[in-house]
């Protein structure tokens, strides 16, 4: 549904931020690369003006939309401002550019995804107990539901989410075999609510 | 509201429940649990609790652990009471300079920790001994009694600088246990302010996002732009405080410091943010299930006091509250995860 040319594959299964960037210099100027330029620029960029080198500040909205899943209560109207902000900053809204959004959400859910197999991930007890296999690939199911569907559902805006909330639900269906039953038991999770 | 809304407000209270529950039952046995004294009485003993509990909450929060906090208020005690007592410092100079060694020993903590790659329990243990241990040799092994009548003109030599500050805060040291605003003890005022920093710092600032983000994938935080190794620093630097700031508490409703004393507190401090739901796993927990944590404890140990069970007992009915805490969340992150 989100076809894009075959060039820009190079780039879009390239996780580390220097190597786009030489793919991405390496393309002729046109409208989509200019796109691509914009995106680029507003995901490895320090939005927080620290002086920060490496910042993959999309990953760092990710992670923030993790959190405001689980936030409610007296927090709800935080939360609701919240999302919404990260929904323009991660320009969710765009519908002109749907394809090429598509495949960067799904690199930036495939980032995350890469630091889920880390020896620390999904430990417990103060990392002592060290998690094996499938309670890594559960763990990476359930945060990337909880930053894309969860967090969408929870603050009500899952029709401005959509294009996020597939882009992320295609990329653990191809992680791991255990992820679609996963993704569909949290789902049967909201829908009982 | 339907079934799963009520469940899921039921699930997110349940530990005020049990608190509730708690007094009930602690009241139908001895109505004087309930009496205004004995309010106050609790309200000054979880104070300490609270404010070193903060820390413990960040510590837990990035998935590490402080069983340093113990002796660091122990030191806290110590030094504050030898720097008034022997050496005769201004009283908030004392506390001022022993709050600063408290931070820095988190400091410590934190270089241990994320600079040397040592694990948080093994670095905050070898903290402890050390700290325990120097508390012992500044003291003699001997308690340093009757901080509450200090008489800053003893042991000045003469100094005419210190005389003035000494002067200056002359029946100053009672404020934390005997005053306050009504009948709400100032200890019990700090602690309520300090839960309002702490709550303010887990859910509005950047830092709050940070020590969840780093609890929850540190590895993820680090590619994010989270400078993973200074907030540890930064972590354990404000365990540090808050154990002093409880050491200072302690030390003012005690009236002595002592080397010998609060043995296990740390294990306590666990016991009341594990029980407020702050996962050891990290990236989990609220502040507000921590009050009710440490309002729990509290309560337990008062109520234990009040129905005359020994001290042994107590020490095994708070060994079984630790246990069942910190059993039933590695319980429900299995059930999550089957």
């Amino acid at each position: 549904m989100y076809e894009i040319q075959e060039e820009l594959k190079e780039y879009y299964s390239e996780l580390d931020p220097k190597k786009r960037l030489e793919i991405l210099n390496s393309f002729p100027e046109n409208e989509s690369v200019n796109f691509l330029h914009e995106l680029y620029h507003s995901r490895y960029s320090d939005h927080d003006n620290k002086g920060r080198k490496n910042v993959d500040w999309w990953l760092w909205r990710c992670i923030c939309l993790h959190q405001l899943y689980s936030k409610g209560g007296l927090f709800r109207r935080f939360r609701d401002k919240e999302v919404k902000r990260i929904i323009s900053e991660l320009y969710m809204e765009d519908s002109s550019h749907q394809a090429i959004l598509y495949h960067e959400y799904r690199n930036l859910a495939r980032r995350y995804l890469s630091t889920c197999k880390s020896a620390n991930y999904a430990s417990s007890f103060m990392g002592f107990k060290k998690a094996d296999d499938n309670e890594k690939v559960i763990r990476a199911c359930k945060d990337i539901w909880q930053m894309s569907k969860g967090a969408a559902w929870s603050a009500g805006v899952e029709d401005e989410m959509h294009l996020w909330i597939e882009a992320f639900h295609d990329e653990i269906e191809d992680y791991d075999s255990l992820c679609k039953e996963e993704y569909e038991r949290l789902n049967s999770k909201i829908r009982r609510k | 509201m339907n079934e799963n809304k009520f469940m899921s407000a039921f699930k997110a209270n349940a530990i005020w429940l049990v608190f509730i529950a708690e007094i009930a039952i602690f009241y139908y046995f001895n109505p004087k649990f309930l009496s205004l004294p004995n309010i106050v009485s609790i309200s000054r003993q979880v104070s300490y609790y609270g404010i070193a509990s903060i820390g413990m909450t960040f510590v837990i929060l990035i998935a590490g652990i402080d069983l340093s906090i113990a002796s660091i208020v122990v030191l806290v005690n110590v030094v504050c009471a030898h720097l008034m007592m022997n050496m005769g410092w201004n009283m908030w100079l004392a506390i001022i300079v022993s709050i600063a060694m408290a931070t820095l020993i988190g400091v410590l903590n934190g270089f241990m920790v994320s600079t040397i790659g040592i694990p948080a329990i093994i670095a905050t243990f070898a903290s402890q001994t050390i700290f325990r241990g120097l508390s012992y040799i500044l003291s003699g092994g001997l308690p340093i009694p009757d901080v509450l009548r200090y008489d800053p003109s003893a042991g000045l030599n003469g100094d005419p600088i210190l005389g003035f500050f000494a002067r200056w805060s002359l029946n100053h040291w009672d404020i934390f246990p005997r005053t306050g605003i009504g009948l709400i003890p100032v200890c019990a005022i700090i602690m309520v302010i300090c839960f309002a920093v702490g709550s303010f710092i887990l859910n509005k600032s950047y830092f709050g996002r940070y020590f969840y983000a780093i609890g929850g994938n540190e590895e993820a935080s680090e590619l994010s732009g989270i400078r993973v190794n200074k907030m540890k620093y930064l972590i354990y630097a404000l365990s540090g405080f808050f154990a002093g700031l409880a050491g200072i508490v302690v030390l003012s409703r005690t009236g002595s410091a002592q080397a010998s004393s609060l043995i296990g507190f740390e294990f306590e401090i666990i016991t009341c943010v594990v029980l407020g739901g702050v996962s050891v796993a990290g990236g989990i927990g609220h502040m507000s299930g921590v009050i009710a944590g440490v309002l729990i404890i509290g309560s337990l140990k008062s109520g234990m006091v009040m129905a005359n069970v020994s001290e042994y007992t107590q020490m095994v009915v708070q060994g079984l509250v630790l246990a069942v805490a910190v059993g039933f969340d590695c319980f429900s992150k299995k059930r999550q995860a089957s």
